[in-house]
């Protein structure tokens, strides 16, 4: 078993100064890169010593799909394109909604009531609040190179659920007294 | 003089797909249950769990009452305040405890995320003293508001 780990390795340094543009990394005697192959190998040896000898129980909660291997096996994992509408501006504005909503859900406390205006404002915060919320809870958990196909269904399942909402508390705040108005009086009914 | 370890000769093409086999068998991580009880991910993961609860019922209330014509629910304010107030004293304050915890700890616990954004409290000491505050105040604001 070692010689073939061994000589997958090697093929695996072969690979790697062939598709590498850094063509110094020949792994000859003594190299870093023969360290690194070396040190690989005996992790992957004490992989398979450890596979062998697992006596605990093993509980399959959520269990990984089949391991596909994309291009070959020693490729790199592909970094994103880096994009600060899905990074950086997205994070602020998540931060800016959840900062507006410390002020709104203080005021109803403060003041009692809310006038329509104010009231519908904490109602759209706390839909946008919730549904971004939701979006980053279908991210964690439904990984879309996985499960491309459940990821779309929730995705779009959320949207849908999120503009049905969105309309139901228009209709609230329009027929109703307002969320704040109605919960105080359901509390104190 | 090291004794000689048992090889076999492999070709280079099925060496490689050893290797692939091997990188399509990767470990998994471990669950959560591998980890110390800590109040610093206990937290973390009860603000996901509460804020999920609190939209899911915001979700449920919202999608409900736009379908409420349809099914004839009655889900106006007056009716649901009659409703809530018909119910025995012990279920309407246990209720409200059991709404107003989540809703307590999520708003706490989400001004403690905001100044983590801002960069401070993020020693392991204060993490810990600020997670304690937070569920300290949400179980007495919890209650003052269940007996409301």
């Amino acid at each position: 078993m070692y010689a073939q780990v061994r000589t997958a390795f090697k093929i695996e340094a072969a690979n790697l100064t062939s598709t590498s543009k850094y063509t110094t990394l020949t792994p000859h005697k003594g190299s870093i890169t023969s360290r690194i192959v070396r040190i690989r190998a005996a992790a992957s040896r004490k992989a398979i010593k450890a596979a062998a000898f697992q006596t605990s129980s093993k509980r399959d909660i959520l269990p990984a799909g089949p391991q596909v291997i994309e291009g070959t096996a020693n490729d790199p994992a592909p970094v994103p394109t880096p994009s600060p509408t899905h990074g950086s501006y997205h994070w602020t504005f998540e931060r800016l909604m959840a900062i507006s909503l410390v002020p709104l859900t203080i005021a109803p406390f403060a003041a009692g009531s809310l006038n329509p205006i104010v009231d519908a404002a904490l109602a759209g915060a706390i839909v946008l609040h919730s549904h971004v919320g939701f979006q980053s809870v279908i991210i964690d958990y439904i990984p879309a190179k996985r499960l491309p196909r459940t990821r779309a269904l929730f995705w779009w399942g959320l949207r849908a659920a999120t503009l049905m909402v969105a309309i139901g508390f228009y209709e609230f705040e329009t027929n109703d007294v307002g969320l704040t108005e109605a919960i105080k009086r359901v509390w104190t009914a | 003089m090291p004794t000689p370890a048992a090889s076999q000769t492999v070709k280079e093409l099925d060496a490689y797909h050893i290797l692939e086999a091997q990188r399509r068998n990767r470990p998994v991580s471990p669950h959560l249950s591998v980890y110390k009880a800590q109040i610093s991910w206990y937290l973390s993961g009860l603000n996901r769990i509460t804020g999920s609860v609190l939209s899911g019922g915001f979700y449920v209330f919202g999608a409900a009452y736009l379908c409420a014509p349809l099914f004839g629910w009655h889900l106006e304010s007056a009716s649901m305040a009659a409703a809530f107030g018909s119910l025995p004293v012990t279920a309407k304050v246990l209720l409200k405890f059991g709404i107003a915890m989540p809703f307590t700890f999520h708003s706490y616990n989400g001004v403690r995320h905001l100044m983590w954004d801002t960069g401070r409290g993020l020693t392991n000491k204060e993490v810990v003293r600020t997670g304690w505050t937070v569920v300290g105040l949400s179980v007495v604001s919890s209650g003052i508001l269940a007996m409301m």
